[in-house]
């Protein structure tokens, strides 16, 4: 009896809707394929194109505006190995981003551990707007206050320092001090975001974990250690990626705090050249196409291995899921 | 005693955080000399003449005029190829419709300093370098919008579209008329995500536009740090009209940005 109503029921449906005809498959792809071409065009034209055409032009002695391109291999990459500025460039980054990376993620952790809300206080809010306000700011805007804060004579930075007795610095123009500068600059217009990305894991920590914790005993930094941290593991793996991603491709700070257009971006000395400044200059400034495309699939590479290497390590080390 | 302490670390770094935001609307709207006064003058004055003779005497006000116009027409284009290719990849069967998903995540997986030389060539030999659509139509979709959509138009009820079909109305109208009405909030985020974006952008224009005339607000920034070197109060003037938008828009829609700008950074972890 039931089986016959279902099928009646079959019947009746394909009866309204029609047995799926090939026209009506046809059209209803080429409706997909129509709904698709103006996003997927643009991506790969603009940005797989040039990803592909990365890998050719590195291995050609090329240029933009002589015809006659010539195939030389992997020569382009002997005449960088023989750079000391880029060693130097790749040394920069590397500290840039080995010093950016904890550092962030301990301070975005430690906001959003402070901003966490707490049932009988929201004054959460209106701090976390205020931290996060930088990450939407345009950078050269931005950088212009903070070239005026680090000035060693008017500055803040200096006042904060002669404040606490501490000796002064001379910031941007000082080889030993431009590079953290700009750290500090990066972590002032960034943390926000890290913070909001923690805050968010947090919340997502069921609330009778916590209570069953806390009942057991456990609060401050026991609780902390074992209950809120490793459940924080996949959030915390999430930041580390994006922020050594971000650094690692960090230009305009640079380029606007450390001189701009005037061509001494990247002083004093080289001290603050890093791997995507030098690409810059040696493409737009020098027009040494073939040389500046060996570099970025140097940074290409080297970005895909550190995603990479992370997502490795993470596997052994993030328990919750 | 936990709760007091926690409320004036929160204000502590609160005020800390906002101060060289703050700072610049002191020394741009400050008297004269106030920069370099010693003790340092910490409350703005409200003198608008700096801004008005920068904008008097200078093409700023052209610069602006180009940041709005790249501004606006890359948030209508990302809605419609954002709102198209959300649809398809929510409603529309296909094959290589999982194609399209990869090519769209796929994006966000190119490291974006290392394919600016490649770019520049691709876009030479389009004939696009110095114009508007340089800095336009490479930005006029992007991986967040899709997602965004598809999400949303996945939530529709099916029996909508089923009516719909069964009516006679046609895909673009069911779009217009009731698929993004009900995406609204896809929508605003979309906006906002777009405008933080496209007014901020920095290096592409420095790199891809060589003319003065076309350059954006941000990039022409760089051109007054040099004119107006020891110029504080104009300096800052000019960025703050850079960043006045931004502040702006932060304030009304706080709560919506920060859970787009962080939705959009979550979603790549999915």
């Amino acid at each position: 009896m039931i089986s016959s109503r279902a099928a009646f029921l079959r019947s009746f449906t394909r009866a309204m809707h029609g047995p799926r005809s090939i026209g009506a498959t046809l059209r209803e792809a080429l409706l997909g394929y129509g709904l698709v071409m103006p996003s997927a065009l643009i991506f790969l034209v603009f940005y797989y194109a040039p990803a592909a055409f990365l890998a050719y032009i590195s291995f050609f002695h090329w240029n933009l505006f002589v015809n006659g391109n010539q195939f030389v291999g992997l020569r382009n990459f002997e005449i960088l190995a023989n750079q000391p500025l880029f060693w130097r460039s790749l040394f920069n980054t590397a500290y840039y981003v080995v010093v950016l990376v904890p550092t962030t993620t301990l301070l975005a952790l430690a906001f959003a551990l402070l901003l966490r809300e707490m049932p009988n206080l929201r004054s959460g809010g209106l701090s976390r707007a205020l931290i996060f306000l930088p990450h939407v700011t345009p950078v050269v805007a931005t950088s212009i206050i903070w070239v005026w804060i680090f000035n060693p004579n008017f500055g803040l930075a200096n006042a904060i320092l002669g404040f606490l007795h501490l000796p002064q610095l001379n910031w941007l123009q000082s080889v030993t001090w431009a590079l953290p500068s700009v750290m500090i600059y990066t972590l002032w217009h960034s943390v926000g975001l890290y913070t909001v990305l923690f805050l968010a894991g947090l919340a997502s920590i069921p609330k009778n974990v916590l209570e069953a914790a806390s009942v057991d005993g456990g609060h401050g930094w026991f609780a902390f250690r074992r209950v809120v941290w490793p459940m924080l593991g996949p959030v915390t793996f999430f930041v580390i990626v994006l922020v050594s991603v971000n650094t690692i491709q960090t230009f305009s700070q640079i380029y606007t705090l450390t001189g701009g257009p005037s061509s001494l971006a990247g002083g004093p000395a080289f001290a603050t050249t890093t791997d995507s400044l030098l690409i810059y200059q040696t493409a737009f400034l020098y027009q040494h196409f073939s040389l500046a495309s060996a570099m970025s699939l140097v940074l290409f590479v080297l970005t895909l291995a550190l995603t990479l290497i992370q997502k490795l390590l993470a596997d052994r080390i993030v328990f919750y899921r | 005693m936990r709760a007091p302490l926690t409320l004036i670390l929160r204000a502590v770094i609160g005020m800390a955080w906002i101060f060289p935001v703050y700072w610049l609307i002191v020394v741009a709207t400050g008297a004269r000399g106030s920069a370099y006064s010693i003790p340092p003058v910490f409350v703005p004055l409200f003198h608008f003449l700096p801004v008005a003779s920068v904008l008097a005497h200078t093409h700023l006000l052209q610069h602006v005029l180009n940041s709005v116009i790249v501004t606006t027409s890359t948030i209508v284009l990302v809605l419609f190829t954002g709102a198209l290719g959300g649809y398809a990849l929510s409603e529309v069967r296909f094959p290589g419709r999982s194609l399209y998903f990869l090519l769209a995540l796929g994006v966000m997986m190119l490291p974006q300093q290392a394919l600016m030389v490649p770019q520049y060539v691709v876009l030479y030999h389009l004939r696009m370098l110095n114009t508007y659509a340089a800095m336009i139509i490479p930005f006029a979709t992007s991986t967040s919008s899709i997602f965004l959509f598809r999400q949303f138009f996945m939530r529709l009820p099916t029996s909508y579209r089923d009516i719909a079909s069964v009516e006679g109305v046609s895909t673009a109208r069911y779009l217009w008329r009731v698929a993004l009405p009900l995406a609204r909030p896809a929508v605003a985020a979309t906006v906002l995500l777009t405008f933080i974006s496209s007014w901020n952008m920095f290096q592409w224009p420095l790199v891809m536009i060589s003319s003065k005339s076309i350059q954006p607000l941000e990039v022409s920034l760089t051109f007054y740090m040099q004119a107006f070197e020891g110029h504080w109060r104009q300096l800052a003037s000019v960025a703050l009209l850079a960043l006045l938008p931004v502040i702006g828009v932060f304030a009304l829609t706080q709560r919506y940005i920060v859970s787009a700008v962080a939705g959009g950074e979550l979603a790549q972890k999915e």
